[in-house]
């Protein structure tokens, strides 16, 4: 099973018998069984057949719209599921203890308190891994600040502080993410998006925004309603959810492949064009295969999943962190337990 | 389970529709010889629709169902290349 990117401009995706083909400039491109397809991603413009577009609302494969510099813009998606229940649950742990103080709910707190835990820890872990490879680097101050916002995270009470935390350890995390990158050509200031204006900018974003496609799909088949957070405040089409969600997956996903394309030299500077103007700096359509083909690869590794003990690739791994908030929520279980990996 | 599907039909219009049935199901990797990594449900709607095209008396269609230790012994000289289905690229 695989995801199907479309970065040819202007092609259309039509479908014959069943699979999927697409074509452009009067030439089929590629032709795929859709039991082989379990997404479709469209970099840039196509055209979707009505036909295609009823059968992958039939067999639930979701497809993504993102702009050719890899912006998230929307997708189609089957209907939500029918289980009201955990939606229910996942509302009911957004009110209040009470009406008149603004505490949040006990449920809602430590779903905070687990994706924040996940995030930073998986940091932590990644910076300690590369100290032990590289013991030359000077990372232990980011190691340390971030076991001083990891240790505070079980007794604090209020979401506006775990938010803080979170803060203060993605800022030492970022303050030395430039000493992991062990290829001259490329440096690393800070952080900045939107547009991201250096090389590793432009990576990091463009794989956030492949990882939310991948978790909100996740979400939504679990039956959450993606929009409805806890981390992430309500804010007008967000995924809030999604995002929260995406925290604990953010290292171990997308800043491990970025970091290794990168090292690796999988991808050189001559990879990335700049926008005069704005100074936006994006992949070339050959970068953007090569980085596309890493990320698949990544998503379908395998490892050991802590809590259940069984191998999982990291795209099972986003449904059964869904799976897993979702038994808390419905009060099946005492913790969710965010995926920490050594 | 993975299955080699090959079939004899005289008939160029059936022939051909088996062709495009098959192609939505595997690979096609030789005149008359597909490959195809199905679950059981696949499998199914695939027999199926084949059984409804087919007429015994003239056609054939064999399925041979190879292990998976069978299958990494497969061995290849020349000819079609295996899809890589980790991810598709236009």
């Amino acid at each position: 099973m695989g995801t199907l990117y479309i970065t040819q401009d202007d092609s259309f995706i039509g479908k014959t018998d069943e699979r999927l083909t697409v074509r452009a400039n009067k030439q089929t491109l590629l032709d795929v069984p859709l039991i082989k397809v379990d997404g479709v991603v469209v970099l840039g413009r196509a055209t979707v057949s009505p036909a295609v577009v009823m059968e992958l609302l039939e067999r639930r494969i979701a497809l993504s719209f993102l702009t050719s510099t890899g912006r998230y813009l929307g997708r189609l998606e089957p209907e939500l599921t029918k289980n009201i229940f955990v939606r229910s649950a996942q509302w009911k742990a957004t009110l209040a203890v009470s009406a008149e103080q603004h505490a949040p709910s006990e449920a809602a707190l430590h779903l905070v308190r687990g994706f924040v835990r996940g995030k930073l820890k998986n940091y932590r872990n990644s910076l300690l891994r590369a100290q032990r490879e590289f013991p030359e680097l000077q990372l232990q101050s980011a190691i340390t600040q971030l076991e001083q916002a990891i240790d505070p995270i079980d007794r604090t009470n209020t979401i506006d502080s775990l938010r803080g935390l979170e803060g203060s350890g993605s800022a030492a995390y970022f303050g030395c993410f430039n000493q992991l990158i062990r290829v001259k050509a490329f440096q690393f200031a800070g952080r900045n998006r939107r547009p991201p204006t250096d090389p590793v900018n432009a990576l990091l974003s463009l794989g956030y925004a492949l990882l939310r496609h991948d978790v909100q799909s996740a979400v939504n088949l679990v039956g959450f309603d993606p929009y409805l957070g806890y981390l992430h405040t309500q804010r007008y089409g967000r995924p809030s959810l999604a995002l929260d969600l995406m925290e604990e997956f953010r290292p171990l996903v997308v800043d491990a492949i970025v970091l290794s394309a990168i090292n690796r030299r999988s991808l050189s500077p001559e990879a990335f064009v700049a926008e005069p103007l704005s100074g936006a700096v994006s992949l070339t359509s050959e970068g953007l295969r090569t980085f596309l083909r890493l990320y698949e690869q990544k998503k379908q590794s395998q490892f050991k999943h802590p809590v259940l003990q069984t191998q999982c690739t990291y795209q099972e791994s986003f449904e059964i962190q869904a799976r897993l908030m979702s038994k808390y929520l419905m009060g099946e279980t005492e913790k969710y337990p965010p995926l920490v990996l050594k | 389970m993975f299955v080699v599907i090959s079939y004899d039909v005289p008939d160029d219009k059936r022939r051909t529709k088996i062709h495009t049935i098959l192609k939505s199901y595997g690979q096609w990797m030789q005149y008359s010889v597909f490959e195809c990594n199905l679950d059981s449900t696949e499998y199914a709607k695939l027999r199926s629709r084949l059984a409804k095209l087919i007429k015994p008396a003239e056609d054939s269609i064999r399925l041979y169902f190879l292990c998976a230790c069978c299958q990494t012994k497969v061995e290849r000289i020349g000819g079609e290349a295996v899809r890589d289905e980790t991810v598709f690229f236009v």
